[in-house]
């Protein structure tokens, strides 16, 4: 496989623009702020992480489009686009590379909050499966919003519009389960948006429950925009 | 090298390529040539992959296009019109993706990489970010970027857009030096880019090619006949200028200080000249200059892309 190349130069064009550390100070910061401030940890006084990741989802919809936004946009922007597509790499390839380069900055976000989990551990008794679970599922939700979000930077010919559509459809499909609070539909669409949702998979995590169809509802919306990412580039041909 | 049968390519209702052929064997260079819009850039990005033709096959290297379009990538280099460079990446990192990417050996890696820095000029900008180079330095690293595996074959969209005539000079011999063994295509406006670099020339017009070969055989398609300009001193009898009508046609006759200046025009392989020079002598004429006038690619541009436009 070639891609690794494809994932370094990515990475470096992440880390030698001021933005890839904006976006993960952004979002350490704002975490443990809302957490520990708006959030009242120590006021509550009990032993759960759970409010700390029940931010997640809202912090997502913030950070992920910052990164995924530059995925294909500034290719365009760049005209690099037209190497990318004659260097000797399928579709699939070049479209792993720039997902998994994502991945990779997702990853080292994610790990940059391990030191919370860990020092708190010393003041009371955490269930360490719960963290665990509930790692994971950021972990999967922050795929989810990467794909979409890549799959947009590849409809948009800028960065700006990217990172908007992104946010707007971010928030739209994590938050579609909640509409039926304010709007009345039928009983069915409010399963089948509820089901839709990626707040709602989210939440069982949240409460340190793994649950295989939370895990493959992710994993399908993930492997999903991936695919289409790629056709939408075939066909550009 | 290059195979290139009946290929068509319409963008909605725009017919860009036209059903179009051509070959290309190894160790050739050959220029595309026509005006903006004629469709040169299209080919280009047809035996690249990036897009597909709506008709028609191409080969190159022996790989189809459709059939083994990753071996086709692997066996070209390509700069595209605008060099494309990454501005977040520094020279250096971007020669070593795509080192990495065009599958170099790692043990040959790093002698690849300064084997093009040196070709292309670019050792006082390696450390620098793309993003701040001029526009010189942009055009040589896409071009480094296009050499680094040592393609069989070339394909360089207008190269020498935006160097200073020394680079220029410069980088015409580079990919005079790579053609003789590799196969090189490059599209340009440039006519004395052709005349400097390429064995052979296509000149295209409206998606389709106007005129092939050397830039001999299409000049001698082009111009029927030789054109001569005569220079004599003193006046000269208006009946002695007719007797030359014999010869050739004359275009204009003019007197300038002195001088009186004939053109002619006459029948290819006429032995004109002598004819001339025999005429001068009989009518006891002082031949100052004679001239024969070719016809410059120039013009034969100007001629095969209007008579086809419009």
């Amino acid at each position: 496989m070639n891609i690794k190349g494809l994932i370094k130069k990515e990475l470096k064009a992440y880390f030698n623009s001021p933005m890839a550390y904006l976006v993960v100070l952004f979002f350490v910061l704002s975490l443990n702020i809302f957490f520990f401030f708006f959030g009242q940890f120590f006021g509550k006084d009990t032993a759960s992480m759970r409010s700390y990741f029940s931010i997640m989802p809202v912090l997502f919809i913030l950070i992920l489009p910052a990164i995924s936004m530059r995925s294909w946009a500034e290719e365009r922007k760049l005209r690099t686009d037209e190497l990318l597509f004659t260097l000797p790499l399928s579709e699939f390839e070049i479209v792993m590379g720039k997902f998994l380069s994502a991945v990779i900055l997702l990853l080292l976000m994610i790990v940059l909050t391990f030191p919370v989990p860990i020092m708190l551990n010393m003041f009371g008794n955490f269930e360490r499966g719960a963290i665990i679970g509930e790692y994971i599922g950021t972990f999967l939700l922050g795929l989810a919003g990467l794909s979409v979000g890549q799959f947009i930077s590849s409809r948009t010919s800028n960065q700006i519009s990217a990172y908007i559509f992104s946010v707007v459809a971010l928030l739209f499909i994590t938050f579609i389960g909640q509409i039926t609070m304010v709007i009345n539909v039928p009983k069915i669409i409010d399963r089948l948006f509820s089901y839709l949702s990626l707040s709602t998979h989210f939440e069982s995590f949240e409460k340190g429950i793994f649950d295989t169809r939370d895990f493959s509802f992710f994993a399908i919306i993930t492997c999903l925009f991936i695919y289409l990412n790629v056709k939408v580039i075939k066909l550009k041909k | 090298m290059i195979k290139v049968e009946n290929i068509d390519k319409i963008y909605g209702r725009f017919k860009a390529v036209d059903n179009v052929s051509f070959h290309i064997g190894k160790g050739e260079i050959v220029g595309l040539l026509g005006p903006n819009g004629a469709g040169k850039t299209t080919i280009m990005k047809i035996l690249t992959g990036y897009h597909y033709p709506t008709h028609g096959t191409a080969m190159l290297n022996g790989y189809s296009i459709y059939d083994d379009l990753l071996k086709v990538k692997e066996s070209t280099g390509y700069l595209p019109e605008m060099a494309p460079l990454y501005d977040d990446l520094t020279v250096i990192e971007y020669l070593d993706f795509m080192a990495d990417i065009r599958k170099v050996p790692k043990s040959r890696k790093k002698e690849e990489i300064d084997r093009v820095i040196q070709e292309c000029g670019l050792t006082p900008v390696v450390y620098r970010g793309i993003g701040k180079l001029s526009k010189g330095y942009r055009q040589r690293t896409g071009l480094a970027q296009a050499i680094i595996h040592s393609p069989d074959i070339l394909i360089l969209d207008e190269p020498t857009t935006g160097l200073d005539p020394n680079q220029i000079i410069e980088i015409r011999k580079l990919i005079c030096d790579i053609g003789r063994e590799k196969t090189v295509i490059l599209s340009t406006h440039i006519l004395q880019e052709v005349e400097a670099v390429c064995n052979r020339v296509l000149i295209m017009n409206h998606g389709k090619i106007v005129a092939e070969g050397t830039p001999e055989t299409i000049r001698d398609q082009v111009q029927k006949d030789d054109r001569f300009t005569i220079e004599v001193s003193g006046l000269v009898d208006t009946n002695v200028v007719k007797a030359l009508e014999a010869v050739s046609n004359i275009l204009s006759t003019e007197s300038i200080d002195g001088k009186t200046v004939i053109k002619i025009s006459a029948p290819k392989g006429n032995s004109t000249g002598e004819r001339i020079f025999d005429w001068a002598v009989q009518n006891g004429l002082r031949l100052s200059a004679l001239v024969p006038e070719q016809t410059s690619l120039e013009d034969i541009f100007r001629k095969l892309t209007n008579q086809a436009g419009v």
